[in-house]
């Protein structure tokens, strides 16, 4: 059970914080998380074929931590999908919505909701699209994308068709964020792969539809890719496309899935990254007139350190050492590994080997990640969920791979531009070998330990609630912007503790296919007072609170 | 009829020997007199009109050492025909394949020399550089390991090894086979850039500036060690330096799409946006003329260990 917040008992832990974590052969493995999935209620079951002899069947699904009736709670949306044999039974993938009790206790309101058959499904994000002050849900699929909107009393309208966002092929990543800085909410799309149902590549049919010796899955590669889309926000319950318009499209058809919009280089106007799978990524940067420029390549943040295209998967920015910057990191396939790009103001370096955060990635196939402050000491660390998309591979000899199943990857940032990766340190839940997907963070009980939320393809979620003791001090902060982007999507949050500033920047979209929570949680280490929370809001104007009591949820309103 | 044919073939048989021996000599003689178009014009009729394997080996050595790869490929295709289990003629077709940048032709014909030769460590290794030649790294690191469980402790085995290792990122590893392999040479350059560059992965600055330095006293125009002080230098943001070097590298490896790369981005943060473009596009052509290459190791049935 998710016990409530006990400020006072933390703020105790908190002077007792600062120490390393512990060693292996330190004693018995310390708890960190706990998989309270079942306790809390969630029966969601990820389907997909067992064999997965279509690429359409290993590419789901996303996780969205978002509250959906504004009490205050992150409730969590799991996305399900079809397969190649139920593709025509659309009611046969049940997509759920989960109500945070806040008692450690969840409820499924997916009937009540009308979430719960969006189709093939893939990814998901949230924004107050309409500016009512309710998040609205939008999630990505093969065959057709759905925009609910939020109706505030528990359930949503599919409104997909009159906004124009029926969007078809193959979706995956999406996310919100006003480029134009109009005030309203657009909405960005990446595609992956073109596919027919009816004419499906042939499991190992050639040899470009195997690994290792062995038959497996065709694709993405020798596949064709599809364009990605942006749609403008009218402001009238209507989007225009402007993919072409804003150069965005991808025309050679990239295989797109993690998004992430941010600033990147503080000029006041939101950037998009996109990663790419096979294919190099994107980063368009913001020409402030509606349009972007792709400048993955010049920047440092396209391929690998050798120029080698990368299987990229998820993506996640966090300002990991204090710089004041967002850094990207994105997962990847085996044998390749997690980049991990530094922001250096003007360009990005991979410091991936660097921050030796890439070594122990090689054997893994990333997918969703997440910057977390774990342990609260004010260093963002780093989580990433791991899958193979061969099950085939199980039966093989593996060489540097890891299996089907795979473990987490948990990097402790050590404070110095390094990590540590310490998931074995922390017990078993870590890891469990298991086929991960879409991951979503943030704080579900208001305990002041961040929690970290996993779809895992074919099969039971897990919830993770961080156990964690002692662990340093903290602060939640809730932004609530002015109408029409009522989450303040893409506000930056400063937190100064002395001489220590922390940096956060609200997204929409993020991860694998997925959903933080859009408070934004900071560590605060052994810090008895927040000096300040700074925030720079979307439209470029600021506000600023002094002397903030840590150890507590605290909204600040435009 | 049968007996009559074998008592036929039995009478000739001698005579057709002697022919062959005769036309060797001839050509030995020719070659040692330096007749060379006299002596490729006998070792062929050996081949083609005897059916002389020997006669077809040494005529495809010639072709090798005056260059013609491609001649002396087609000779031992002949000679494969006549026997196609030697393992000579397997040898030959092997080294000249490798010789004449054709990794796939020299995989497929290593591939047929380990199986017949399962315990000699040299095929195991030559599959290995084929291999890497032809990108793909796990199948290399594979032959690799076999030639190193056969023959312990052989410095180009270990610094192979260490190689693909660093292509792979496993730079712990390939650290430790490319210091083995300098303890037992410590005079190759090669294996002296290649650990720079596994000590630059691993972030060891300072022993990455020293082995690659080492290297380029030796020998300045290494692709690879220049690549080293290239990297090192943009990371130090002394981009000036870094360019020379990159440059330097590219001069000696004109195929590599990595150096071609971090010269974009070196040229990028120089501001010559013209020179950043300029390598972005050859790094873009290199790098689809080596999958172009892995697809055809692919489509050959080669391979298999790369997601397509």
């Amino acid at each position: 059970m998710i016990a409530r917040a006990l400020p006072l008992a933390i703020a105790v832990c908190a002077v007792a914080w600062m120490q390393a974590p512990p060693r292996p052969g330190s004693g018995q493995a310390p708890t960190l998380f706990r998989d309270i999935a079942r306790d809390a209620g969630i029966t969601f079951q990820h389907h997909a074929a067992p064999e997965k002899k279509f690429i359409v069947e290993s590419m789901s699904g996303g996780v969205a931590m978002f509250d959906y009736d504004n009490d205050g709670r992150p409730d969590l949306y799991f996305v399900d999908s079809l397969t190649v044999e139920t593709a025509s039974r659309p009611e046969s993938a049940r997509s759920a919505l989960y109500r945070n009790l806040g008692n450690g206790k969840f409820q499924d309101v997916t009937d009540k909701s009308g979430l719960g058959h969006p189709g093939w499904g893939m990814g998901v994000c949230t924004a107050d699209v309409d500016g009512d002050g309710w998040q609205d849900v939008y999630v990505t699929a093969l065959g057709g994308n759905h925009l609910y909107m939020n109706k505030r009393d528990g359930t949503f309208a599919d409104a997909t068709e009159s906004a124009g966002l029926r969007v078809g092929g193959w979706s995956a990543g999406c996310g919100f964020a006003d480029y134009d800085r109009d005030g309203r909410l657009d909405l960005f799309v990446s595609r992956y792969v073109k596919v027919d149902l009816t004419h499906l590549p042939e499991f190992g049919k050639d040899k470009t539809c195997e690994y290792r010796g062995i038959a497996v899955q065709c694709g993405p590669r020798g596949l064709q890719g599809e364009g990605d889309f942006l749609f403008h926000n009218d402001g009238n319950g209507k989007f225009t496309d402007v993919s072409e318009k804003a150069g965005v499209s991808d025309p050679r058809g990239y295989f797109g899935l993690g998004i992430a919009w941010f600033d990147f280089n503080d000029d006041g106007w939101p950037d998009l990254y996109v990663a790419n799978d096979s294919t190099a990524n994107f980063l368009y940067v913001n020409q402030k007139d509606g349009t972007f420029k792709e400048q993955a390549f010049p920047l440092g943040v396209a391929v690998s350190e050798d120029g080698a295209e990368q299987g990229s998967m998820g993506v996640t920015l966090g300002d990991y050492d204090h710089s004041g910057r967002f850094s990207l990191f994105v997962t990847n396939f085996s044998e390749e590994y997690n980049a991990l790009y530094h922001n250096d103001a003007s360009h990005f370096s991979d410091v991936s080997f660097k921050s030796r955060t890439a070594p122990s990635s090689l054997p893994y196939v990333g997918w969703g990640d997440a910057f977390i402050d774990y342990d609260n000491d004010t260093w963002p660390d780093v989580i990433v969920v791991n899958g193979h998309v061969y099950p085939q591979l199980d039966k093989v000899k593996l060489g540097a791979s890891a299996g089907y199943r795979q473990r987490k990857l948990l990097y402790h940032n050590r404070g110095d531009g390094t990590f540590e990766e310490v998931a074995a340190r922390y017990g078993p839940v870590l890891m469990d070998e298991r086929v991960s997907r879409g991951l979503a963070a943030g704080d579900l009980d208001d305990d002041g330990g961040i929690d970290v939320v996993i779809n895992d393809l074919d099969g039971s979620p897990q919830i993770l609630h961080n156990e964690l003791s002692p662990r340093g001090g903290w602060i939640i902060v809730k932004l609530t912007g002015k109408a029409p982007n009522t989450d303040a999507i893409g506000a930056v949050i400063t937190v100064t503790t002395g001489t220590t500033r922390q940096r956060a920047v609200v997204q929409s979209g993020t991860s694998y296919l997925s959903q933080n929570d859009m408070r934004q949680h900071f560590g605060l280490g052994a810090a008895t007072t927040v000096d300040s929370i700074e925030v720079l809001w979307p439209d470029g104007t600021t506000s600023r609170q002094t002397g903030v009591k840590p150890n507590q949820v605290m909204t600040v309103r435009q | 009829m049968l007996s009559l044919l074998l008592a036929a073939a039995l009478a000739g048989l001698p005579a057709q020997q002697a022919d062959r021996e005769s036309t060797l000599k001839a050509a030995s003689a020719a070659m040692a007199g330096g007749r060379r178009d006299e002596a490729r014009q006998l070792l062929r009729d050996a081949g083609t009109r005897f059916g002389s394997v020997r006669a077809l080996l040494l005529l495809a050595r010639m072709q090798s050492t005056e260059g013609d790869a491609a001649g002396a490929l087609e000779t031992l295709r002949a000679a494969r025909k006549l026997a196609p289990n030697s393992e000579d003629v397997l040898n030959a077709m092997a080294q000249v394949s490798l010789a004449a940048k054709s990794p796939l032709s020299a995989i497929l014909t290593l591939q047929a020399l380990t199986r017949l030769c399962p315990s000699v460590a040299q095929y195991q290794y030559l599959l290995g550089v084929a291999l890497v030649r032809a990108g793909d790294m796990p199948a290399a690191s594979d032959a690799l390991a076999r030639a190193d469980a056969l023959e312990p402790d052989h410095p180009l085995t270990l610094m192979a090894l260490g190689l693909v290792d660093t292509q792979q990122k496993r730079y712990d590893e390939a650290k430790t086979a490319l210091a083995r392999s300098l303890e037992l040479d410590s005079d190759n350059v090669e294996a002296r850039a290649a650990l720079a560059e596994a000590e630059a992965g691993l972030d060891d600055i300072a022993s990455a500036e020293r082995d690659a330095s080492r290297a380029l006293a030796a020998d300045a125009r290494n692709a690879r060690a220049n690549l080293v002080i290239g990297m090192v230098r943009a990371t130090q943001e002394r981009y000036a330096e870094a360019r020379d070097a990159l440059l330097a590298s590219s001069t000696a490896d004109p195929q590599s799409p990595k150096v071609d790369y971090q010269l974009s981005l070196v040229y990028a943060r120089l501001g010559d946006q013209a020179a950043a473009k300029h390598h972005l596009d050859m790094y873009q052509q290199k790098l689809r003329a080596a999958e172009a290459e892995l697809k055809a190791l692919h489509d050959a049935g080669v391979g298999g260990a790369v997601r397509k």
